[in-house]
């Protein structure tokens, strides 16, 4: 399924996001999105949180994502919370998302990026994320047409209960970019997988 | 006029179980600079973060398994503003960081504070100078929550967390009532970038650093469907060992250590 790299331009921020499936059968039928955010291109968005404070100002929002490695490349939809207050997931198993809350490229972070490991059916975008190891690179684009570059530091599975929130998106000084998706066992009877992949980045730029 | 308020802290409760962090158990010791002498500050060791006091304020409890919401703050020098409302001036290449995790139905708040570049003493008529204010970006407004302050040569820490009600040891100048009074976590998820953390010394009495509180998620990310990572359809992961395809070694870092020790603990 995830064949060589696939570049959609012009989609960014047009897919809205919500959790439509979950790790497992049970998860919940697709929710109402919820309201549809500007597209990511905009550095102003109703619906994102305020930039962290870089000493130029809040920075543009990231637009696309690859990983030369992998030879991947995606486009950035929109996450949000939902209202339980946990992370936003892309609708679509071959989308990558970031977290609008987060931190951006240029700018204090972490900047943080997911996508799913796995459709119901097979791999999906991220299958592979679990092959990037210290040293690997990272570029992120950005709606000013800007290119961060970074190279990854670290690699770790983290429990997702507890899940150490502090540690994945806790503020940094450091322009850090964190790439997650799934792994772990898969627990078929709570319907996810037990662990999330952490792939920790700092700008090489 | 006031000394420390609050009830002597139990010492031996539990300790704090948070894994994530290299750090040890939250600081017992602090500063505080009474409301009344504004300057003096006042260094208790040992069993007591706050001396014996009105029954309602905050204490030391075990952290929490589960969170209702969770925040990050990245405190610079910029955007620091005085008691008057004016822009101040905070301490130049300073930084800190704040994580804090909420339980809003225990009225729990656990915080994770660092501090680069922040020097000498604290200062604050407050009962410690680390504080939430309920105070918007550009704006000022009072402290709500009442920090220990972070302690350490060079890098300053402090972790731990706290159950309200919450006293800030300053006194409203309207009402006379403590500015933590009828405050509730609550409050902050309602309207959470209304809030700032920041820490106040004796060179930078507005700050030495602040920043607005931002949320994050809580929980784990549900980045996955069961259908298989793999071409063949298996179910990815094949234990928690992870190693990465090709043979790449799992790297130990901050992330990597901490699964490591909640292992080798049995957890």
């Amino acid at each position: 399924m995830q064949g060589p790299a696939r570049v959609l331009r012009g989609l960014a921020g047009v897919l809205l996001t919500g959790s439509l499936l979950g790790c497992g059968a049970d998860s919940p039928a697709a929710r109402e999105a919820p309201t549809a955010a500007p597209p990511s291109s905009s550095t102003a968005s109703p619906s994102s949180p305020p930039a962290r404070d870089a000493p130029d100002g809040p920075r543009p929002v990231p637009t696309a994502v690859s990983i030369p490695s992998l030879g991947l490349a995606e486009d950035l939809v929109d996450l949000g919370l939902d209202e339980g207050g946990t992370l936003e997931v892309p609708t679509d198993p071959d989308r990558v998302g970031w977290f609008t809350g987060g931190g951006r490229p240029g700018g204090p972070g972490p900047t943080v990026v997911v996508g799913h490991v796995d459709s119901t059916e097979g791999p999906a975008v991220f299958a592979r994320l679990p092959e990037l190891t210290v040293g690997d690179e990272v570029v992120v684009d950005d709606a000013d047409g800007g290119r961060t570059r970074y190279a990854v530091t670290e690699v770790a599975d983290v429990p997702q209960t507890p899940f150490p929130t502090e540690q994945v998106f806790g503020a940094t000084v450091e322009d850090t970019l964190r790439l997650i998706t799934c792994t772990g066992p898969y627990d078929a009877e709570a319907g996810r997988y037990t662990e999330n992949r952490v792939v920790s980045a700092v700008t090489v730029d | 006029m006031n000394g420390p308020v609050g009830p002597a802290v139990h010492l031996d409760e539990a300790p704090d179980r948070r894994g994530p962090t290299e750090r040890t158990s939250m600081t017992h010791r602090t500063t505080f600079a009474r409301p009344a002498a504004g300057l003096a500050a006042t260094a208790l060791v040992g069993a007591s973060l706050w001396a014996a006091g009105p029954a309602s304020a905050e204490t030391e409890v075990p952290r929490p398994d589960s969170f209702t919401s969770a925040y990050t703050v990245m405190a610079t020098p910029d955007g620091i503003i005085d008691t008057e409302g004016n822009p101040a001036e905070g301490q130049p290449g300073a930084t800190g960081t704040f994580d804090l995790m909420v339980n809003a139905d225990t009225e729990v708040i656990c915080y994770d504070i660092t501090l680069d570049g922040v020097t000498g003493e604290y200062e604050s008529p407050a009962k410690t100078a680390t504080h939430i204010h309920l105070a918007p970006a550009g704006e000022g407004g009072p402290p709500r929550i009442a920090f220990p302050n972070p302690e350490g040569d060079g890098t300053r820490t402090a972790s731990g967390c706290l159950q309200g009600p919450f006293t800030t040891g300053l006194e409203d100048e309207e009402t006379g009532e403590d500015t933590g009074e009828g405050f509730t976590l609550a409050d902050l998820e309602a309207d959470p970038t209304s809030y700032s953390a920041d820490t106040h010394t004796a060179d930078y009495a507005a700050g030495a650093v602040r920043g607005q509180l931002q949320q994050v998620p809580v929980g784990g990310i549900d980045t996955g469907m069961g259908g298989g990572a793999t071409d063949a359809g298996e179910a990815t992961g094949a234990g928690t060992t992870a190693v990465a395809a090709g043979g790449a070694a799992l790297v130990v870092g901050v992330l990597g250590a901490w699964l490591l020790r909640r292992r080798a603990a049995g957890v």
